[in-house]
């Protein structure tokens, strides 16, 4: 696949680029701000775009707000922000708008399998949420989720976290129609509709833990 | 001046009353005689009143203060009156014994000169009370009363027949000459000495109306006085066009308004402080009294202790004892009485001052408002005291307001003093200054007052200094933590993750050979990580980063991370980020006491913002008890909110939980 980076730490940029490239993927522009990231994008419209959130001149959103402008106007290209901390502002709502978007600490990144399988799944339509930030909209007091059993919560994370059922088997070691079950399970206790897209049961359980967020 | 001006004005005011003691005594004479047209025997009294009162006021006047204008005028008025009257006493006297006497004559010659009886109230009326004319506007009719007085003084002895007791002499001063031509000039001259009279009178008033209430108390008495000659010089004028008389009567009143006008200079000098000779009138008067006191208790308790005792030792030491022990009571008490009669204003103003003291010290009034008693004190609505900073030099207005040098807006400026020490400036009208004696006593009683303000007011403008540089030095802090938790994760994490992707790809390029290194480098990146996650709990103790995401969004990771449960109730609206800081790091730091020494099952953590504030309170169920000082920490929070000029309140009841509410002012 076709990716733009945007990281204004050189050497950062360069490792990122550098791991993409060893992978198989094209790394067709490499930007240090915003502006020229949004150039970019306009110019190659690759198929991911890599983002970290603080970048010049403010240090504050910048590469948020660029990934939500990128998701506005270049539908084709999807967005993987890199952050050096939690934060949820947009960011939940980015990814639970609609595919094609992940949000993940950078340190994420030295688990390099788990970081080319989330940057795939984002180009691919699909969608990549920290477990950090699923683990603080899991870890609310809340009736409903206190309905599952550990197990099931371990799985609404991972579903909540982007990953498809295979995805969730291999990480907690059991079979997918083991999953298959649990998930079944999950989305009745929470009320959801039940659905076999992987994308689309992902939007279901943010919009419900965004909504018990309050 | 001063030195010759003494035996001059003593000579004056002599001859004046032996001038008028020599008319009174023939007056007497005369009434033993059947004189046609002789002053009735009471006269004699009413012309030593009438020239005796101007001369002795005029004497003290010049004794005391030389250069006044007004005590010449009152001396040489007195002495040309008593000339006059003298004159015309014994010239009659001498013309009725010998119709042929040449002294007769030439006395009645001088008793022509009826018309000073006029001139020195109209003197007094354009210049009192300061020898100037009330503004040169007067300078015209003041020209005009000068020539007409000069003219009918001139004038008058030229007349041809002097009227004696038997019949008209000739005048040996006219010789004969046929001066007729000279009557209507003369007549001109007295209508405009008429004229003067009324303008004088208008003079008094103009002085009046512009003066300061001061100044009205010191002219009243003189204005209705000095209506008074030209009133009845007008009716006496008209009486005699008609009768052709002149009325004995006319000159007792006239003689008693003479009195009248120097009893009115006297009570301007002695109630209302012209000149400023009051206080020497009233040491004067304390101390004769004082003395004739002593003496008679001296005298009274020596006698009483002869008659008992007999022995003359006794008496005299009993005597001196009872007068020595008298003698500081009865000062004061006469001091105060005489203040009271002779010098009210002052007694007033520092009266008042005494009372705003008072209530001072008993709490009803602030120091800082010692300007608006002295206001009231010296009737002046524009006075303001500014307090001296002792520090600094610099001057300060009640409310703390450091001046940049006292106002240039016409004010005077009086120096108050305590101690030797200047403590502030009294900013007043300058006409108080007038009256300095008043001027000072009310600063020296205000001297307290306005020592106690300028300490007030320089203790608010110190705590005000502290106060923003503790916000500041807070601020700065706060800054500084925002900035290294910047520089952890920008600087230090970054350069850990890229050493991560390095050891990475240089992992997944190892030949097959080297694989067996793999594990080693799957070690050294897990040690990379848990640094990164290391450095990222330093960073969010220093400020939690989600922070920047508002109050809110920490408070709610604050309360997942709880070892007991939290119930958060937070506002969405947001406060200036240092005042979300420090309402983290209170959160923080109660929910970390509540754990640790109130055992609760729950806590409730609230914030809400007003206009004005944001409120935070965060209450458990624990044991309560909790109290400032005792290793809770709760000093520090109580430090941290001042420095951001909030409050705190702790309430902590044993065994019933602790609450505490912080309220943050979130101004500009």
């Amino acid at each position: 696949m076709r990716v733009v980076i945007a990281e204004d730490t050189v050497l950062l940029r360069e490792g990122l680029a550098g791991l993409l490239e060893d992978a198989g993927h094209e790394v067709v522009g490499r930007a240090g701000d915003a502006e020229t990231l949004l150039a970019l994008v306009g110019e190659h419209a690759p198929d991911l775009a890599v983002v970290d959130v603080r970048m010049p001149p403010g240090f504050d959103d910048e590469g948020t707000r660029a990934a939500a402008e990128i998701r506005r106007s270049h539908p084709g290209t999807a967005v993987l922000v890199l952050s050096q901390h939690i934060e949820t502002r947009h960011v939940v709502d980015l990814v639970a708008a609609g595919g094609g978007f992940g949000y993940l600490l950078k340190d994420r990144v030295l688990d390099v399998d788990d970081f080319l399988d989330a940057a795939r799944r984002v180009s691919e339509g699909g969608s990549a949420l920290d477990p950090q930030v699923v683990a603080t909209l899991v870890a609310r007091p809340d009736h409903a989720l206190g309905e599952l059993t550990p197990r099931e919560r371990e799985v609404l994370s991972l579903m909540a976290e982007g990953r498809t059922n295979g995805g969730i088997a291999r990480q907690l070691w059991l079979t997918e129609k083991t999953i298959e079950t649990h998930v079944r399970t999950i989305l009745m206790k929470l009320g959801l509709p039940v659905s076999s897209d992987d994308h689309r049961r992902v939007l279901a359980v943010l919009t419900y833990l965004r909504a018990s967020q309050g | 001046m001063s030195r010759s001006a003494r035996p001059i004005a003593i000579v004056t005011a002599a001859v004046a009353l032996a001038a008028v003691a020599v008319a009174a005594v023939v007056i007497a004479v005369a009434a033993g005689r059947d004189i046609p047209d002789a002053p009735s025997a009471w006269t004699g009294p009413l012309l030593i009143l009438g020239v005796g009162a101007p001369a002795c006021v005029g004497l003290v006047l010049v004794l005391r203060r030389p250069a006044t204008r007004v005590a010449w005028i009152l001396l040489a008025g007195a002495l040309s009156v008593a000339l006059v009257m003298a004159g015309s006493v014994v010239g009659n006297l001498a013309l009725d014994e010998d119709p042929h006497s040449a002294t007769g004559a030439w006395a009645l010659v001088l008793a022509t000169e009826w018309v000073v009886l006029f001139l020195w109230p109209l003197a007094l009326a354009y210049v009192f009370p300061d020898g100037h004319l009330p503004s040169p506007r007067w300078r015209l009719p003041a020209a005009f009363a000068l020539v007409s007085a000069a003219g009918a003084v001139l004038l008058l002895p030229l007349q041809p027949e002097l009227e004696g007791p038997h019949g008209d002499v000739r005048s040996p001063l006219a010789g004969g000459a046929d001066l007729d031509f000279l009557t209507p000039v003369f007549w001109a001259c007295w209508f405009g000495l008429l004229l003067s009279l009324f303008g004088g009178a208008l003079a008094l008033r103009a002085r009046y109306r512009t003066g300061s209430r001061e100044r009205r108390r010191q002219i009243l008495w003189l204005a209705y006085g000095a209506l008074l000659p030209p009133l009845w010089l007008g009716g006496s004028s008209l009486a005699r066009l008609i009768f052709g008389e002149f009325a004995s009567p006319d000159l007792l009143v006239l003689m008693l308004v003479h009195a009248w006008l120097a009893v009115a200079v006297a009570v301007a000098v002695t109630r209302h402080g012209l000149y400023e000779i009051d206080r020497l009138f009233n040491r004067t008067l304390v101390y004769g009294v004082l003395t004739a006191l002593l003496a008679g208790t001296y005298a009274l308790v020596a006698l009483l202790a002869g008659q008992l005792a007999g022995g003359s030792a006794f008496a005299a030491s009993a005597g001196t004892l009872a007068a020595a022990l008298a003698f500081r009571p009865l000062r004061d008490r006469l001091q105060t009485a005489v203040d009271r009669r002779f010098a009210r204003r002052r007694v007033d103003a520092v009266r008042l001052l005494r009372d705003f003291l008072d209530d001072v010290r008993d709490g009803r009034s602030e120091p800082e408002d010692v300007g608006a008693a002295l206001a009231l004190a010296l009737d002046d609505p524009r006075a303001e005291v500014v307090f001296r900073l002792p520090e600094t030099g610099a001057y300060a207005d009640r409310a703390g307001h450091v001046l940049d040098g006292l106002p240039e807006d016409g004010r005077a400026r009086s120096t108050i003093g305590h101690d030797h020490r200047e403590v502030g400036v009294l900013l007043h009208d300058p006409v108080l200054a007038q009256r300095p004696d008043v001027l000072r006593a009310v600063l020296d009683a205000a001297a307290v007052a306005v020592e106690l303000g300028r300490l007030r007011v320089e203790l608010r403008l110190q705590l005000a200094q502290v106060e923003s540089s503790r916000t500041r030095i807070a601020q700065a802090g706060y800054e500084e933590r925002r900035r290294l938790e910047r520089d952890l994760h920008d600087g230090a994490q970054q350069r850990l993750v890229t050493l991560g992707i390095v050891l990475r790809r240089l992992q997944r390029s190892l030949p097959g050979e080297a694989r067996i290194l793999a594990p080693a480098f799957d070690a050294a990146v897990d040690e990379v990580a848990a640094t990164i996650g290391d450095l990222r709990t330093i960073a969010a103790g220093l400020r939690p980063p989600r922070l920047d995401e508002g109050l809110t969004a920490a408070l709610e990771d604050l309360a997942r991370a709880a070892a007991v449960p939290v119930e958060l109730e937070a506002t969405g609206d947001r406060a200036p980020p240092d005042v979300e800081a420090v309402a983290y790091y209170i959160a923080c730091e109660a929910l970390t006491n509540a754990v640790k020494h109130g055992a609760p099952s729950r806590v409730t953590v609230q914030t809400t913002r007003t206009a004005e504030a944001l409120r935070l309170v965060v209450a458990d169920d624990g044991v309560g008890g909790a109290a400032p000082g005792a290793g809770s920490g709760l000093a520090g929070m109580a430090d941290r909110v001042a420095a951001q000029g909030g409050s705190l309140a702790l309430e902590s009841p044993a065994g019933a939980g602790t609450r505490i509410a912080v309220e943050l002012p979130c101004g500009s």
